[in-house]
């Protein structure tokens, strides 16, 4: 046999619990956002705020984001999962750290709870950046998937790092700057370094994969990872010893360029696919990446107008909009695999056993394409003519996406083996 | 996968080739023939049975899954042969190697 890595499935204990408890937080985090209906177009640093900002952030999009990487990480690194051990402890780590952080946010009681919390985090992150940078260095041959999924792990340590430095600063002041604006610098570290680049690097690996494209213009990601990174950079040396000015926003520009060289490689994949036709799910990533590009345009506006809720809407695009449609999209392209796994791989060839989208509800997916468009609509409509009623409704129909969402995780994650032998199903 | 008329091997060619179809790859939900992954198995051991394949994509998930539902499968088709997997790498796998009814099966025609 060639010595290379033959693509083994990590052991589902590194997986299926994010994305339990990631199903389980997008519920938590539906509810929050209904109890805070009436805070969403206000200053962003209140305490409900915080505490939902920080529900999607670590509790959604990390948790889910953590399961997703410890199974994809074999495929784009093309090398096992350097431990299994640390990914469970990783989990640990982030699933308390991030119940303290929330909570502790939630009834704005600064100290220790909440430095224990942002201390969990950073923990977690470490212990993730640790296998990511491992398993990427045992292949000796870098693609440009594998230095964005290292660089936004060692962007994540940057941004919790930050964090909880900042936790620290609200109960001892130590930092001579001004507080809002390092909290804009955290926010930015984590939405351009740890998920803008942890979902380029996947999305240009996956993408390709299920719609059978190729994209021979791989210098976009290389340009992609260039600009991303020197514009994050720029923005969080500057913002550190200078006011956050109009200047900044030529930072966001160069971000927003190395974010269009990785839609136009996408754009290049699909453009070269085999297959036509693009499934529902598939659909999830393209308002995903819409959510995204309407989160750039918002920054200028965010910027210029002082109404808070700009800022609330430019949040809600990134965090509802554009994190949470790629994950809704991906979690049934990739969870189903992994459960399938570990109860079929050993009878593949010997007995008919399910296909892998067997494993969840198609019909469940459906509903929840139409509610999340739905959802997300009437809040943005809600938000922006600053209509509480109308929030309201929407983060009802916000409930109902979560509860469709979680019952299908669910529906996979204790599938029970069903295998046919001959005619007989057992 | 080839099979040659004259080939010695014809009959155990033709066998395998029905082995293998009962596998299939989870990911794309098409039968490991009609994806072009088996570009041959070798007989003239008598005593063992050697696939040679390739996967879609080097460190693909479903790997161990493939390999293992090959072993099955060949297992049973002929049980007094060791079936042995050799996974190469070249020729690189592309789209083009699936065959018409694979692109069938997974609606691209």
């Amino acid at each position: 046999m060639a010595d290379i890595s033959i693509g083994k499935a990590p052991h589902p204990i590194a997986v299926l619990p994010f994305y339990g408890t990631g199903a389980l937080c997008f519920a938590a985090l539906a509810i929050l956002l209904f109890l805070a209906a009436d805070e969403l177009t206000g200053h962003h640093f209140s305490p409900h705020l915080m505490a939902i900002v920080h529900t999607a952030a670590l509790g959604w999009g990390t948790m889910v984001i953590f399961g997703a990487a410890y199974q994809l990480l074999p495929v784009i690194c093309e090398r096992d999962l350097y431990s299994v051990p640390l990914a469970v402890a990783s989990y640990f780590m982030l699933t308390f750290g991030a119940l303290l952080l929330v909570w502790s946010f939630w009834i704005f009681e600064v100290g220790t709870v909440m430095i224990t919390g942002g201390a969990s985090v950073v923990i977690a992150a470490l212990l993730y950046t640790i296998n990511t940078c491992v398993t990427a260095a045992r292949n000796q041959r870098t693609t440009p998937q594998q230095a964005f999924i290292v660089s936004s792990a060692l962007w994540l340590l940057i941004t919790v790092t930050i964090g909880l430095l900042l936790a620290i600063n609200l109960r001892y002041t130590f930092i001579p700057r001004n507080h809002l604006d390092l909290l804009k610098l955290h926010a930015h570290a984590g939405l351009a370094g740890w998920f803008l680049q942890l979902i380029t690097g996947v999305s240009t690996k996956l993408v390709p994969m299920f719609l059978l494209g190729k994209s021979k213009r791989e210098w976009l990601l290389y340009a992609a990872l260039v600009l991303q990174n020197v514009g994050l950079v720029l923005f969080l040396i500057d913002g550190y010893f200078n006011p956050i000015t109009a200047k900044m926003l030529i930072y966001g520009g160069i971000v927003a360029l190395g974010t269009f060289a990785w839609l136009l490689y996408l754009a290049d994949a699909y453009r070269n696919r085999l297959r036509r036709k693009v499934e529902l799910l598939m659909r999830h990533a393209a308002i995903s990446f819409t959510c995204l590009i309407v989160g750039f345009a918002l920054i200028p506006v965010a910027y210029y107008f002082s109404d808070a809720r700009w800022v609330s809407i430019y949040g809600t695009f990134l965090f509802l909009g554009w994190i949470t449609a790629i994950i809704l999209g991906k979690t049934f392209k990739t969870l189903p695999f992994i459960v399938w796994s570990s109860h079929y791989r050993h009878l593949n060839g010997k007995v008919k056993v399910p296909l892998p989208k067997q494993l969840y509800s198609e019909r469940l997916t459906v509903y929840q394409f139409y509610l999340y468009v739905a959802a997300f609509v009437s809040l943005v409509a809600g938000m922006v003519v600053d209509y509480t009623p109308v929030i309201r409704m929407a983060l009802l129909l916000w409930i109902m996406l979560a509860t469709v969402y979680v019952v299908n995780v669910a529906k996979t994650i204790f599938h029970k083996p069903m295998i046919t032998d001959g005619d007989k199903t057992q | 996968m080839e099979i040659k008329l004259n080939d010695p091997f014809a009959t155990e060619m033709l066998k395998a080739q029905t082995a293998l179809m009962q596998v299939i790859d989870p990911e794309l939900y098409v039968n490991i023939v009609d994806l072009g992954l088996v570009y041959g198995v070798d007989f003239t051991d008598a005593s063992k049975a050697k696939v040679t394949m390739t996967l879609s994509t080097p460190g693909c998930p479903m790997g161990d899954a493939i390999i293992g539902g090959v072993e099955n499968a060949m297992g049973a088709a002929f049980p007094d042969r060791k079936i042995e997997v050799d996974i190469v790498w070249e020729p690189q796998w592309n789209y083009h190697m699936i065959t018409d009814g694979g692109k069938a099966q997974m609606g691209l025609e």
